[in-house]
């Protein structure tokens, strides 16, 4: 008997019992999976005008019929915490001057129908779009590789930027006080999207107010 | 008695193979992870196409909460012997400290200790006056106090043209970067980004780029998560 118990003994020993360690295992994983980021946050560039005064040859001088204003618009609303919260808004837009005999000033949505804001700047900085929709169909095909593609594009948009005869939309960006800071992130995505090379954050000069007033009914909420 | 040995072995699961997968799993969290940092306030940035991936080094990052308090979170270089980020802390702190101790001579000068202290701190954000009694708080204090009363004076003065305490502190990041040569890396576009909730206000994100560009930090990035492009 005594023999037989060693025997079996011996048996259980080499086995060892593991799962303490896939608990102590899933502990640790779990802790991981809970405290890690596992995307990273994205950046989009943004370069501001810069606040030196800028002689007046200096300035850039752009064709009226290339500018296209967009007045970001908001509702602001209190969340339970009391903090101002914006969702989304109307977007105004005028393309040239301000039309100060009629107050024209139409609303615009997101979307790339030919009337929202993606149609409208495709169809503005068409030239541009086409010639670079000529090297994404050959980077596709696989006869030019991504650098290459990517110095094109490059190339493209730094003569169209150069070329003052160039058909291209100057695009400024007018946030009111109470536009959401998402609706101007969304709005400089489109400027990425369809390649415009040249766009501004601006705020709104008086015939923009004037504008905006005759078209909401209420004037312009005083900025903080 | 077989038919009862057979029942005992059955029962013992073997753990061996469930253990491997739970270390390769672990292992794989472990590399690839990189530590959520803690911050006063979580925000949800807004979504955008943008694929430029945040820098993990050498950058200033400006947080917005939604009630508009401001916070400055700095990392120095990856390579520590160029600026290892609590180097840079500390000379930064230092250089702003100052700069407000010359404006307001009364001021209780930062000891060693505390800008020690204040180097090992990622995320900052306290009035000149208060920052003193800020450091010399315990942990858990220190961060409710960051979240209830903190939050950098950032309104643009134009009364008297001094600058604000966010203006002071900026002018005292680039003296610092450039004093090591990176001042390249800060005004580069890619050195300064602004973290800010999609739901805020565009004004308390205008604030803070009239600022910048009062310190002519004219290029900088906005935080963003990705969006998949719908074409």
């Amino acid at each position: 008997m005594a023999k037989k118990d060693k025997s079996r003994q011996k048996k259980f020993d080499t086995r060892i019992d593991f799962t303490p360690m896939v608990d102590m295992n899933m502990l640790l994983i779990t802790f991981f999976m809970l405290c890690t980021t596992m995307l990273k946050s994205q950046t989009l560039d943004l370069v501001l005008p810069t606040n030196d005064d800028v002689n007046k040859e200096e300035e850039t001088k752009i064709k009226q019929s290339d500018a296209v204003t967009f007045i970001i618009d908001g509702n602001v609303t209190k969340d339970n915490l009391g903090n101002e919260e914006v969702k989304s808004g109307t977007i105004y837009f005028y393309e040239g001057q301000p039309d100060m005999e009629n107050f024209t000033l139409d609303e615009i949505k997101f979307g790339d129908s030919k009337d929202a804001i993606r149609g409208k700047l495709q169809e503005k900085n068409k030239e541009l779009l086409v010639q670079i929709n000529k090297f994404k169909q050959e980077w596709k095909n696989g006869t030019i590789n991504d650098s290459v593609y990517n110095e094109k594009v490059k190339k493209a948009r730094a003569d169209q930027a150069a070329d003052i005869n160039a058909k291209r939309p100057i695009v400024m960006i007018k946030p009111t006080s109470n536009a959401s800071y998402a609706d101007v992130v969304r709005l400089l995505d489109e400027m990425q999207i369809n390649q415009v090379s040249t766009y501004q954050i601006e705020t709104l000069n008086k015939q923009d107010s004037i504008l905006y007033e005759k078209k909401v009914g209420h004037p312009l909420a005083a900025a903080k | 008695m077989g038919k009862v040995k057979i029942k005992k072995h059955s029962t013992i699961i073997d753990m061996t193979a469930m253990s491997d997968v739970t270390v390769l799993l672990l292992t794989f969290f472990m590399l690839t992870s990189t530590f959520l940092q803690k911050e006063p306030v979580q925000v949800v940035t807004p979504p955008s196409v943008s694929e430029t991936k945040v820098p993990d080094e050498k950058l200033v990052q400006i947080l917005v909460a939604p009630d508009g308090k401001v916070y400055l979170n700095l990392t120095g270089a990856r390579d520590s012997s160029v600026l290892a980020s609590d180097k840079f802390r500390a000379e930064v702190v230092n250089r702003a400290y100052g700069k407000y101790c010359e404006a307001h001579p009364k001021a209780p000068k930062l000891t060693a200790v505390q800008q020690q202290e204040f180097s090992k701190l990622t995320t900052f954000g306290v009035p000149f006056s208060k920052l003193p009694e800020w450091i010399e708080m315990p942990m858990e204090k220190r961060d409710e106090f960051l979240k209830n009363e903190g939050g950098i004076p950032i309104a643009m003065s134009i009364k008297d043209g001094q600058p604000n305490e966010f203006q002071i502190w900026l002018k005292a990041i680039k003296e610092v970067m450039q004093s090591h040569d990176l001042g390249k890396d800060l005004t580069g576009g890619q050195g300064v980004a602004i973290k800010a909730s999609q739901y805020s206000p565009y004004s308390l994100v205008q604030v803070v780029m009239d600022n910048l560009q009062t310190e002519r930090l004219n290029k900088f990035t906005l935080m963003t998560s990705l969006k998949a492009e719908e074409e």
